[in-house]
């Protein structure tokens, strides 16, 4: 079972312009690959198109033997939410919850936020995040929202976790941190993680880099 | 999704307010001006049948016209006959051609509660120097009393006391007023023609309708010695079990003579047009109220759409379908329609019962001296409909706009 990208293309747009070009890439489970490449490389949409959020022009993606492109709604949004984490740059927190909540939210959607919600204080425990689960995003630094945010993408303990530079807005302080806890996520529980991340120290500690050069793997 | 839908309200509490205040103010006021209109109008109508004959079988007037008297004298001799001048006029006594084949009919007619035949002339009523046109009704009082309410409206005196013959009549306080009279007292009633005769007053009645306070009864045979005309019907009053068959029994009754059939409800269809008028009125005024009512939350719900993207866009990735989304925001409007009507229902109920406890007087029908306004289920349920529908498809349009946006979309543009 791994993710498996055959012959990936992306062209956007009307004249088309080409992002991506003849991508082939498998991802075993339980590997931490590193996205890098220089800005306008194509690794978000690459990273997007890997998870299911975007949909490739030419190609095709398999994860976990799915073909992401023939799959029913239903099973998609089921997959997704099961065994796909997101981290984006900023963090999407939704203001008018609390941070519990905003961890539980992907257990609400089945009604298993009540059997998730220990395991969702353990998280915030460990994230140092205990005593402000009650707390509203905005009453929360920006390392404790980014925190805040990568538990809410482990809470479903998914197969996979898809970053897309999650330390990007963070200084060196609290993407250590944050690094940390994806890299625990990887090594305790054998979650995959694909992250997109500029830094080059970060991508030095992943099991393997994937190096983009305008949209192609280099 | 729901408790997210009401987080989003709670945290614009203003904007909420106000969606929920054009709701609130559309149930209420249909809730209210319905009350009101249909409260008087429930009781006009009770009025009308109840005052009222159902149905009312009057002698035609007939006019002469160039062909009238052609059968009269020339049978089917001539079929082309010219006359010089050509007759014109109006017939002599428009009288009920045969009212014994109508009271025979209308006996045996088991819907019939009661009839009364009637004679009504024109007359001038004298007292001393007073003088009074008027119209003077000839009728048997026990019937008469059986089809119309006039036996409750007597103020002094007995109605039925005019059955006993020999001139007496009852005469409605306007008249009396304009006479100058008292009960017991005599008058003196004139046709045009021949010698005026004296009527004694035995009773005096008051329906608060000025029209009706203007005319006088008396016994048929009474009447009918005065105008010189014994046996004469002019007219028949009937009431019925049902008054709801009246239109479609008057209808049905036309073809039995050349008498004029008319129901109640078609006497009266100009105060069902006026109805009408009203309705129309009352749905484009409250219409309008939902109107804006319905913008409001419109403009709301799309600029919130438009601030929840990232919000979207990450339910998405955490695999919340189309569907849900799209309910996350029909659901507001839903909450606001919901809310909305049950705050305006119980609060135009509660004016109304406030209007109800309004003294009324002066009014022209005599109702119970208050405010008449209808709590009838029927205008809960319609002004509930109206405003849940108006929420609703206000709060449609949004919520398809939110559904359709992608994650990838948002995050994209967000990222910029
Ligand atoms: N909607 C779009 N229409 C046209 N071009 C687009 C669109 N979205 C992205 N692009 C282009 O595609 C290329 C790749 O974009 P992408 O976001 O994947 O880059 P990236 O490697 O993630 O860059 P960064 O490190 O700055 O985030 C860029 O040149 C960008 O300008
Ligand atoms: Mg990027």
């Amino acid at each position: 079972m791994a993710i498996v990208a055959k012959k990936i293309g992306k062209a956007i747009g009307t004249p088309p312009v080409r992002i991506l070009t003849d991508i082939n890439l498998k991802i075993d489970d339980g590997e931490f690959v590193a996205l890098t490449g220089r800005s306008g490389s194509g690794k978000s949409t690459l990273l997007y198109i890997l998870s299911s959020l975007d949909s490739p022009s030419e190609g095709s993606v398999e994860v976990a033997g799915h073909d992401l492109g023939k799959m029913a709604d239903p099973e998609l949004y089921k997959f997704r939410n099961e065994k796909m984490g997101f981290v984006f740059q900023f963090h999407y927190l939704i203001s008018e919850l609390t941070a519990i909540e905003n961890v539980l939210l992907p257990a609400v959607k089945n009604r298993r936020q009540i059997e998730r919600r220990a395991y969702a204080e353990s998280l915030l425990e460990q994230f140092g995040l205990g005593d402000k689960i009650h707390r509203l995003p905005r009453q929360l630094s920006g390392g404790e929202q980014q925190r805040l945010a990568i538990a809410r993408a482990l809470v479903m303990q998914p197969k996979y976790l898809f970053a897309d530079e999650p330390t990007g807005s963070l200084d060196s302080a609290n993407g250590d941190i944050v690094m940390n806890i994806i890299r625990d996520a990887n090594k305790n529980f054998g979650t995959t993680v694909i992250m997109v991340t500029h830094d080059p120290d970060f991508a030095a500690t992943a099991n393997r880099a994937i190096n983009l050069v305008d949209g192609r793997i280099s | 999704m729901i408790g997210l839908a009401i987080r989003y309200l709670l945290a614009k509490r203003r904007q909420t307010i106000l969606m929920l205040l054009g709701i609130f103010f559309g149930a209420a006021s249909y809730v209210t001006i319905s009350g009101f209109m249909l409260g008087f109008r429930g009781y006009l109508v009770d009025q009308l049948v109840n005052n009222n004959p159902h149905i009312h079988i009057e002698a035609r007037e007939e006019f002469l016209t160039s062909t009238s008297l052609n059968e009269a004298f020339y049978n089917d001799r001539y079929t082309h006959v010219f006359w010089s001048p050509p007759p014109s006029g109006r017939k002599d006594n428009a009288i009920v051609e045969k009212p014994q084949g109508w009271y025979a009919r209308l006996r045996a007619d088991p819907r019939v509660a009661a009839f009364s035949p009637q004679l009504s002339a024109s007359v001038i009523f004298t007292n001393g120097k007073a003088t009074a046109p008027t119209t003077l009704i000839g009728c048997d009082p026990l019937q008469q009393e059986k089809v119309t309410t006039i036996g409750g409206y007597i103020v002094e005196g007995k109605f039925s006391d005019i059955a006993a013959g020999g001139n007496r009549v009852v005469i409605g306080k306007e008249l009396q007023r304009r006479l100058g009279v008292r009960l017991a007292q005599n008058i003196l009633v004139s046709l045009g023609k021949g010698p005026p005769s004296p009527f004694k007053i035995v009773g005096v009645f008051d329906s608060g309708n000025k029209m009706t306070d203007n005319v006088a009864y008396g016994s048929l045979v009474d009447v009918q010695k005065v105008n010189g005309s014994p046996n004469h019907v002019n007219k028949i009053a009937v009431r019925l079990f049902d008054h709801t068959q009246a239109a479609a029994l008057a209808t049905a009754w036309e073809n039995f003579g050349p008498e004029k059939v008319e129901s109640w409800d078609q006497i009266n269809a100009n105060v069902f047009d006026v109805f009408r008028i009203q309705d129309a009125i009352r749905f484009l005024s409250i219409g309008a109220i939902m109107v804006v009512a319905g913008f409001g939350i419109y403009n709301v719900l799309n600029m919130m759409v438009i601030q929840k993207r990232r919000d979207i866009a990450i339910l998405r990735s955490m695999g919340y379908s189309t569907r849900e989304i799209i309910s996350l925001f029909f659901t507001q409007g839903f909450l606001l329609g919901i809310t909305g009507v049950a705050l305006g229902l119980s609060c135009g109920y509660g004016i109304c019962l406030y209007l109800r406890t309004i003294p009324f007087k002066g009014n022209p029908m005599q109702s119970a001296g208050y405010m008449l306004v209808s709590t009838a289920p029927e205008i809960y349920l319609q002004a509930g409909f109206l405003a849940l529908a108006t929420a609703c498809l206000a709060s449609v349009l949004p919520a398809r706009a939110a559904g359709k946006l992608t994650p990838i979309e948002i995050i994209r543009s967000g990222a910029e």
